[in-house]
C-alpha cells in the first residue's frame, strides 16, 4: 500500500525541535516506548519512531484523499492557531482553531443549524440587507456573524462528519478526541510525552509546543493530502 | 436521525465500558468478542455497536424491535469502518516494522542529538519572534522547546497598558534577555527592561560627553537633594546643585533643565546638576559689572557667592584692602552683597568676584559693609572709568609706538631714560638720604 517515501529528514526534524518532550516529571508512563532518553530534565522522543508513524499517517491521508474523503484539523493552542488555519486552507481541509465547541461532531445536527444560520447571515451581509435594518438590529446581527465566523469559520463548508481528524495537542483537545472515539472516526494525533498514545489511532510522537515543530508536521501531513488529491485527479 | 440513533447507541456502550477500562480502547463485555480478539484491543466499536443493538433497545423504551432493526441496519457505517480498519492496520505495521522506510538510523539520531541541543541560560540575549500578544504580555518563539513569555511588567521601563505600545505585534522580531528559566511547561520568562537599561546608560554617557542640557522631571525630594527621572533612569540632584532661585521643595513634579555630573553604571550612580544647566544662560556678564549676590558657602580661602544662578568665587584677598584672616568674620551664608565681576571663565563656568574695588575707603568691608553696599555702584563706575582711561592710554601708547616704528627707526626705541620718564622727574625736592 505504500506509494512513495515521504521526505522525512533527520536534520529538518531536529532543527524544528520535534524531538523535545515535556519536563521529565510531567510524563505519561504509557509513552515509554516512544521516549529515547532524558536530558537536562526533559524527555527526548525517538525520532525514528516519529518518522515511521509519520510516514504511515501520510500514506493513510494520501489514500483517503484520493478516495475523496474529508479531513478536519483541530488545533486551538496559541502557538498552533494560525498555523492550523493556513495549513488547512492550503490543503483545502476543514479546521477548528478557536475553541472546540462541545458536541461539534456528536451533536452535528445542531451545528448544522448554526452553519445554516451562518450562511444566511453571510448572504444577507453580502447583499447589503443588514444596512437597511435599524442600527441596533444590524449591530446584533453583525455581532452574531462575527461570533459565528470566529468559532465555525473553519468548518463553514463541512456538510457531514469528516472522515479523518488530525489533532494537534491531545491534552488540550481532549473533548475532540473523545467525540471522535465515540463516533468511530479515525484520528491522527501529535502526542507529546505527557499524552496517552492509546487514545488515538495513529499517534505521532512529536513536540506539540514549539511552533516550528507543529508547522513542520502539518506541512508533511497537508502535502500528503494534496498528493492524494492530485493523484485522484490524475486518475480521473 | 439514523446517525443520531447509532451515536446514541454507541454512546451508551461507551458510558458503560468507560467505567470499566481507563483510557484504553473499549473492550467489550461479551458478544462480538471474537471480532475484537481478531483485531487486538482495537476496533471494539464494531462489536460494541452490535452489542448495543440489544442494550440500546432496552434503553429506548417502546418499539424495541424497530430500534433494533434500525440500529443493526446502520450499525456499521461502511466507509468509516474501512478507514478505521486501515488506520488500525497501519498502526500495527508501524509498531512491528519500526525502521521500514525511515531514512536515517537510530545511531544517526543518537549522534545528532548533541548537535541540536539548545541551552539558554539566565542572562542570555536571544532573538525571538512575537506570535501572540494578550492583555498581560506577549508570547515569543525563541526556538526552544516551548515559546517564551514576556510579561507586561518586564516589557518596558515606563509603565505600559499593553505590549503593543512597545511595538510588539505578531510577527515582530526583536532581541530579548532571559530572566527566568524554564517553569513547569518549559516556558522561559523574558525581559526587555535589562536591554533598555543598558541603552539608557549608554545614552546618558553620550549626553555627558556632549555636555547637553536635557529636561527631567523631579519625582521626589529627600534629605540631601531631589530625585529626578531622566531617560527612564532615576538620577539625583543634590540641593547644592539646584539653581538657588527655586526652592527645592517647590521643584517636585516640575521639569528642570539638567546637565550630567556623574554617570557611573557599575555603582548605578547618576548625578545631575540644575545649576550647571542654568549657568549656560548667564554667560553674558560683563567684566566690571556689579551684581547683587547671596553668599552660598564660606570656605577658608574665600566665599562662594551665588549671582543670578551661577556661583562665583570671592577670594579672601579680594574682599577688602585690609588683610583678613578668616572669612567668617565678614561674611556668613545668606548675606546679601554687591560684588563686581573681575573675570569670567566660560569654559569651566567660573567667575571671579571682588568687593575690594568697591570700597570707598580701604577697609570698609570690615568696618561698614552697609556703606560698601550703598557705594558699590559709585565705586564701580569710578573703577570702570579708571579702567577705560587706562585702556585708552594704553591704546594711545601703542599707536604712538607704531607711528615711530613706521618711520623706520628700527633700532631706536628712544632712550631708556625717556621711556622711564626720567626727564620729567623733578629731583629737586628730595631730601638727602643721609644727614650730613
Amino acid at each position: 500500500m505504500k506509494q512513495k517515501s515521504w521526505d522525512i529528514h533527520l536534520e529538518e526534524m531536529m532543527e524544528a525541535g520535534v524531538h523535545f518532550g515535556h519536563q521529565a516529571r510531567k510524563w505519561n508512563p504509557k509513552m515509554t516506548s516512544y521516549i529515547f532518553t532524558e536530558r537536562k530534565g526533559i524527555h527526548i522522543l525517538n525520532l525514528t519512531q516519529t518518522a515511521r508513524f509519520l510516514s504511515e499517517a501520510c500514506d493513510l491521508l494520501a489514500n483517503a484523499a484520493s478516495g475523496g474523503k474529508q479531513f478536519l484539523i483541530v488545533g486551538t493552542k496559541y502557538q498552533a492557531a494560525d498555523l492550523v488555519a493556513s495549513a488547512a486552507t492550503r490543503a483545502r481541509c476543514h479546521y477548528v482553531n478557536k475553541k472546540w465547541l462541545g458536541g461539534m461532531l456528536t451533536n452535528w445536527s445542531t451545528i448544522e443549524t448554526r452553519l445554516q444560520r451562518f450562511r444566511d447571515l453571510e448572504d444577507k451581509e453580502n447583499m447589503g440587507l443588514l444596512n437597511q435594518l435599524p442600527k441596533k438590529e444590524a449591530a446584533n446581527l453583525k455581532r452574531q456573524l462575527a461570533q459565528l465566523r470566529k468559532n465555525l469559520g473553519g468548518i463553514k463548508y463541512m456538510t457531514s462528519l469528516p472522515d479523518i481528524v488530525i489533532i494537534i495537542d491531545q491534552q488540550k483537545e481532549f473533548t475532540a478526541i473523545q467525540e471522535c472515539i465515540t463516533l468511530g472516526i479515525p484520528t491522527i494525533c501529535l502526542v507529546d510525552t505527557d499524552c496517552n498514545p492509546d487514545l488515538t489511532d495513529i499517534p505521532i510522537p512529536a513536540n506539540d509546543d514549539a511552533r516550528a515543530s507543529i508547522r513542520w508536521i502539518l506541512n508533511k501531513l497537508t502535502s500528503a493530502i494534496r498528493e492524494g488529491r492530485y493523484n485522484s485527479m490524475e486518475i480521473k | 436521525m439514523e446517525i443520531a440513533a447509532a451515536a446514541m447507541a454507541t454512546r451508551s456502550v461507551a458510558v458503560s465500558t468507560g467505567v470499566s477500562g481507563e483510557g484504553c480502547r473499549r473492550s467489550t463485555l461479551g458478544g462480538g468478542a471474537a471480532a475484537t480478539v481478531l483485531l487486538g484491543m482495537k476496533n471494539s466499536r464494531l462489536s460494541g455497536v452490535k452489542l448495543a443493538s440489544t442494550t440500546g433497545g432496552a434503553i429506548i423504551a417502546g418499539g424495541v424491535s424497530r430500534v433494533q432493526c434500525r440500529a443493526a441496519a446502520v450499525a456499521t457505517p461502511r466507509v468509516k469502518d474501512n478507514l478505521l480498519a486501515e488506520a488500525e492496520q497501519r498502526w500495527e505495521r508501524a509498531l512491528e516494522t519500526p525502521l521500514e522506510g525511515v531514512q536515517f538510523t537510530y545511531e544517526e539520531f543518537a549522534d545528532a542529538l548533541s548537535k541540536y541541543d539548545f541551552s539558554f541560560e539566565i542572562g542570555d540575549t536571544v532573538k525571538g519572534i512575537v506570535f501572540k500578544t494578550d492583555y498581560n504580555g506577549a508570547l515569543i518563539d525563541i526556538g526552544a522547546k516551548a515559546p517564551a513569555y514576556l510579561p507586561l511588567s518586564e516589557a518596558c521601563i515606563y509603565k505600559l497598558k499593553n505590549v503593543e505600545e512597545m511595538g510588539l505585534v505578531a510577527g515582530v522580531e526583536e532581541e530579548f534577555s532571559i530572566i527566568r528559566d524554564d517553569d513547569d511547561n518549559g516556558r522561559m520568562i523574558l525581559s526587555l527592561k535589562k536591554l533598555q537599561y543598558d541603552f539608557s546608560w549608554e545614552r546618558c554617557r553620550q549626553l555627558q560627553v556632549d555636555d547637553v542640557v536635557i529636561r527631567g522631571k523631579a519625582l521626589s525630594a529627600n534629605r540631601g537633594g531631589v530625585v529626578v527621572e531622566v531617560e527612564g533612569l532615576r538620577g539625583f540632584v543634590p540641593f547644592s546643585q539646584i539653581s538657588a532661585r527655586q526652592n527645592p521643595e517647590e521643584v517636585v513634579d516640575k521639569e528642570l533643565p539638567l546637565k550630567f555630573l556623574e554617570v557611573d553604571e557599575e555603582r548605578t550612580r547618576l548625578v545631575l546638576s540644575n545649576r550647571k544647566a542654568v549657568a549656560e544662560n548667564h554667560v553674558a556678564f560683563g567684566i566690571g559689572s556689579v551684581v547683587v549676590g547671596t553668599v552660598q558657602t564660606v570656605k577658608p580661602y574665600g566665599a562662594f557667592i551665588d549671582i543670578g544662578g551661577v556661583s562665583g568665587l570671592l577670594h579672601i584677598s579680594q574682599i577688602s584692602h585690609d588683610r583678613l584672616t578668616t572669612v567668617e568674620t565678614v561674611l556668613s551664608p545668606g548675606d546679601k552683597l554687591k560684588v563686581m565681576i573681575l573675570s569670567q571663565d566660560k569654559e569651566r563656568g567660573r567667575i571671579s568676584l571682588s568687593t575690594k574695588k568697591l570700597e570707598p575707603t580701604p577697609g570698609d568691608m570690615l568696618r561698614n559693609p552697609a556703606l560698601v553696599y550703598e557705594k558699590a555702584d559709585e565705586m564701580a563706575k569710578t573703577f570702570r572709568q579708571r579702567v577705560a582711561q587706562a585702556e585708552a592710554a594704553a591704546r594711545a601708547e601703542e599707536l604712538r609706538l607704531q607711528q615711530e616704528g613706521g618711520l623706520g627707526l628700527r633700532g631706536n626705541f628712544g632712550s631708556t631714560a625717556e621711556a622711564l620718564g626720567l626727564n620729567e622727574l623733578d629731583l629737586a625736592d628730595i631730601p638727602p638720604a643721609v644727614q650730613v
